[in-house]
């Protein structure tokens, strides 16, 4: 049966790694490749000069970078307030409504990022549905909350909310009752509870989607073009921005490389401490 | 110390506050496609449905239309196979590679969709490849496959091995075994991860963006719209393509529902 | 500990109702300082319920209970001095041994070094090796983290520890050595204990006094042995183990032969004359006795140094026998034989005590 298992693993597995290797690890090689390439030059003939890395550094590229990752982590933190709450409902109060909730929620993710920020949009802009009725209502307007640093971070908090709520609940209802009983019985207060038991045992799921959130955050672009009106360039952008207008492959590459190379080490510190087997609730 | 009735109230508001925030940009758009105004304002003085019978009846759209239907179409029959037989991998059998396999499936999903279309698109081009919704499934299917053997995974980490070992055990061979335990056994999973992959592929836009050529996606194109000046079309189209998916969603809960309704035995 | 002195607690009329359901009927009680009590019973009869809501996880219906003169049912559970050992024992898996002994000192403030001496003093008081205080609680095997979760539940010195199922998940033998050192805790720390538990022969062997709860009433209150010798009712009786019934009717009982003397006793009396069935003993076909039983053994089962038959009697009612096994029937399965007691070790339960329950 062993010898079986292992003969069918490595045979079952082999399509979807065959075609990630060929289509995710290649072209990340290939980007590397041009990433040590002299700037505009589109093939990987040259002598690597490393000069676009260079351009990175000196042109004030890493504002990019950091702006990127300072609103990613704001998102990640907001989103840790707001979902809070919620997930602990979802784990450990509500009964039929986490139903309602969860289907409610994932709707959401397979609707276009696009429309739903397109929606935002006609939501905030002057004489969009908001400032629209405020004005019809009140003869008052006000200018729209678009177009700045805020909305991008709102935006990106609206739409990895189900990437934080998630696995929080998750993470929530792991938190056996009887511990958070117990502790009560032995004179915790609420706020006790949720610093002693709660925090500490939720922490997997706090770190998941954490991690989910901020990584996703760290690479979106969306946000910024549509709510934002590019007040912030994202690092995504800029990466966009060089292979087309500038039609740089060796920046682009460059700087794809400098968000491959954070993210990545997020993604994979992350997974590799996951037990995917324990998470999901393998048999044996 | 159970939770009292007032918080479990004020939760149950915060959670309806939360998905009222979630759906109230569509609103908007689902307002904004129905004002008969070319330049939309609100408050909408006239309402008309004279966009939804442009958008049905034009060409543009018709065409958008069969490309992100054909793509989502492939990238949904490919992620069902995939996912399949990548989640028995995933979750069912014990091999050597398994942990390291499901770390590498995992990389896709986080990884960032522009520099993974741009990485793509150079991908292409290095192979001679000319970029059309063909290369775009392809790109879809880095993301969407392994999503969809997560999908297929949940299901197969609650599958009880000795089902299979019973049916070869009473002389099953690896094929019969196969056909008659597993793949009904993990139905269910590779249905969702089918619904789920369709789904994704209809709605996503920053991996068409750089990997459909000449060709174009409806997100694409709103998109499109969207930067470049207003078309009233943009919202009717876009609640259009919203209608599909939450058409898909709730055919899909239904069936659901009704095949464990019908099913005698559960 | 006499019945003058003022009980710890009191419970009064305490009533809980669910939906469509009552749990517990106005249930009343008073436990002495210090003692040892059981609340026993079968799932379902309601001892749950009543834990939870003596200890604050649930509110009562109506009714009150009092701790010391104090009424306690509006104190929320973490305001209440007393705590629980609970049956999954809820040991805090992300803390050490030491951090969750020391988890109710932490809350109150106690500084770090006071509450460490007094972590490692109540691993001496449970027998846990000192350099358990580091220890994680997955270390610990099922004894150890019994013992974990009592020292946790004295250093929050309650006035009454509450003790839910806490050893029904051990295997027969650490249960056996758990009890007895339970019960020796008690004896040492002086405190009142409160122990609920479907198992009455761990009741027998810690309490004071038992319980007996059916379907949100107490049966009877009263030391082990009162409740094993004079049941109130037939539930108890069955409850206390294995028991034959004879009913009684003025005095005549069907199968059982009585003496002159028993005869005279239990002249006019109705009811159900209870017999456990080890205070039975062979008789020799001369042999006398008040009681005495005829019949054929049907089943033999050997129960270490004791053997029980069943037997048919005459009247086709079967009784259960219990004897030493020197004093094995002969033949076995088959074979006739002849049993009897002591009308003292035969007790009466009268018709209205069994009807009111």
């Amino acid at each position: 049966m062993q010898q079986r298992e292992r003969r069918l693993g490595l045979l079952y597995a082999a399509p979807l790694s065959l075609f990630l290797l060929l289509t995710f690890l290649a072209p990340i090689l290939l980007v590397a490749g041009f990433s040590t390439m002299p700037e505009k030059v589109f093939s990987l003939t040259q002598m690597p000069d490393f000069s676009a890395y260079r351009t990175v550094l000196e042109q004030g590229y890493w504002k990019s970078v950091a702006w990127s990752l300072f609103m990613a982590l704001l998102a990640t933190l907001i989103l840790l307030v707001i979902c809070w709450p919620l997930a602990y409902g979802m784990a450990k109060v509500f009964k039929r409504f986490t139903l309602v909730l969860t289907i409610g929620v994932v709707m959401t993710l397979f609707v276009s990022e696009n429309i739903r920020l397109f929606g935002w949009v006609l939501t905030l802009m002057k004489g969009g549905l908001i400032e629209g009725y405020w004005r019809y209502w009140t003869g008052q307007g006000f200018d729209a909350p678009l177009y700045n640093g805020p909305i991008i971070v709102f935006g990106l908090v609206y739409v990895y909310l189900p990437f934080m709520l998630f696995p929080l609940a998750q993470g929530i209802s792991m938190v056996p009752d009887d511990a958070r009983q117990a502790a009560y019985d032995l004179g915790a207060s609420r706020w006790q509870i949720l610093k002693e038991i709660d925090l500490p045992l939720a922490m997997p799921g706090i770190m998941v989607g954490s991690l989910l959130t901020f990584v996703l955050a760290a690479g979106a672009m969306a946000e910024s073009k549509l709510l934002g009106g590019r007040a912030i360039i994202t690092i995504a952008d800029e990466v966009q921005t060089a292979f087309t207008y500038g039609q740089n492959w060796p920046l682009g590459s460059a700087l794809a490389m400098v968000l491959i190379a954070i993210i990545g080490t997020v993604a994979i510190w992350a997974i590799s401490k996951a037990d995917l087997d324990a998470m999901m609730g393998r048999k044996s | 110390m159970k939770t009292s009735r007032l918080s479990t109230a004020l939760l149950i508001a915060y959670g309806i506050a939360i998905l009222g925030f979630l759906y109230l940009p569509l609103v908007s758009v689902g307002l904004a496609s129905i004002s008969k105004a070319r330049y939309l304002s609100f408050p909408i003085r006239k309402y008309a449905f004279g966009w939804y019978e442009d958008a049905l009846t034009s060409d543009t759209v018709r065409d958008l239309l069969v490309i992100s239907l054909k793509v989502a179409g492939v990238v949904t029959v490919a992620s069902m196979v995939i996912g399949f037989f990548g989640a028995l991998a995933f979750a069912r059998y014990n091999w050597r590679f398994r942990k390291t396999y499901q770390k590498l499936i995992l990389l896709p999903i986080f990884f960032p969709q522009t520099v993974l279309g741009l990485a793509l698109l150079m991908w292409f081009n290095a192979l001679g490849v000319v970029p059309s919704w063909k290369t775009a499934i392809i790109a879809h299917l880095v993301w969407i496959a392994p999503i969809a053997t997560l999908v297929v995974s949940i299901r197969a980490f609650s599958f009880d091995a000795a089902l299979e070992e019973a049916a070869r055990d009473m002389g099953a061979n690896q094929w019969q075994t196969l056909r008659e335990v597993t793949i009904p056994l993990l139905m269910p999973g590779v249905t969702s991860a089918g619904l789920f992959a369709f789904l994704l592929s209809w709605g996503n836009f920053p991996l068409s963006l750089f990997s459909t050529g000449a060709d174009s996606t409806l997100p694409e194109w709103l998109f499109a719209k969207m930067v470049s000046g207003y078309s009233p079309l943009v919202p009717t189209v876009g609640m259009l393509t919203v209608a599909t998916s939450a058409v898909l969603v709730f055919g899909g809960l239904i069936l659901a529902w009704a095949i464990r309704r019908l099913r005698p035995e559960s | 500990m006499t019945d003058s002195s003022p009980p710890i607690l009191r419970i009064n009329a305490l009533t809980k109702t669910f939906d469509d359901f009552t749990a517990l009927h106005g249930i009343n009680l008073n436990v002495r300082d210090g003692e040892f009590l059981a609340i026993v019973g079968p799932s379902g009869s309601g001892k749950t319920t009543l834990i939870r809501i003596l200890v604050g996880m649930d509110e009562p219906s109506d009714g009150a209970v009092w701790l010391r003169g104090t009424r306690i049912d509006v104190v929320p559970a973490n305001k209440r001095p007393t705590c629980m050992v609970f049956q999954s024992l809820a040991l805090f898996p992300h803390r050490s041994v030491g951090q969750n002994i020391e988890f109710p000192l932490k809350l109150r403030g106690v500084a770090p070094a006071e509450r460490k001496a007094r972590a490692l003093e109540l691993l001496d008081t449970l027998r846990l090796p000192r350099d358990y205080y580091s220890k994680r609680i997955q270390q610990c095997s099922g004894g150890e983290k019994q013992r974990v979760a009592l020292a946790r539940a004295l250093a929050f010195d309650p006035e009454i520890l509450f003790f839910d199922e806490p050893l029904s998940a051990l295997d027969y033998r650490l249960r056996k050595t758990l009890e007895k050192e339970l019960k020796d805790l008690h004896r040492r720390t002086g405190k009142t204990f409160i122990y609920i538990t479907h198992s009455l022969e761990e009741a027998m062997v810690m309490s004071d006094r038992i319980a007996i709860m059916k379907a949100g009433r107490f049966e009877q209150i009263a030391p082990a042995e009162e409740i094993y010798a004079r049941p109130v009712s037939k539930f108890v009786a069955e409850f206390m183990g294995e028991v034959n019934f004879f009913d009684l009717v003025k005095g005549a009982a069907p199968g059982v032969a009585l003496s002159a003397a028993a005869s005279a006793a239990l002249a006019g009396q109705t009811g159900t004359l209870t017999i456990r069935p080890e205070s039975l003993r062979k008789l020799t076909a001369e042999g006398v006795a008040d009681l005495s039983f005829e019949g054929i053994v049907t089943a033999e089962y050997l129960l270490g140094s004791r053997i029980q038959y069943r037997m048919t009697l005459a009247t086709g009612q079967e009784m259960i026998v219990e004897v030493l096994r020197e004093n094995a029937v002969e033949g076995g399965i088959g074979a006739a034989l002849r049993v009897g007691c002591d009308l003292s070790a035969a007790h009466l339960i009268a018709e209205a005590a069994d009807a009111a329950a």
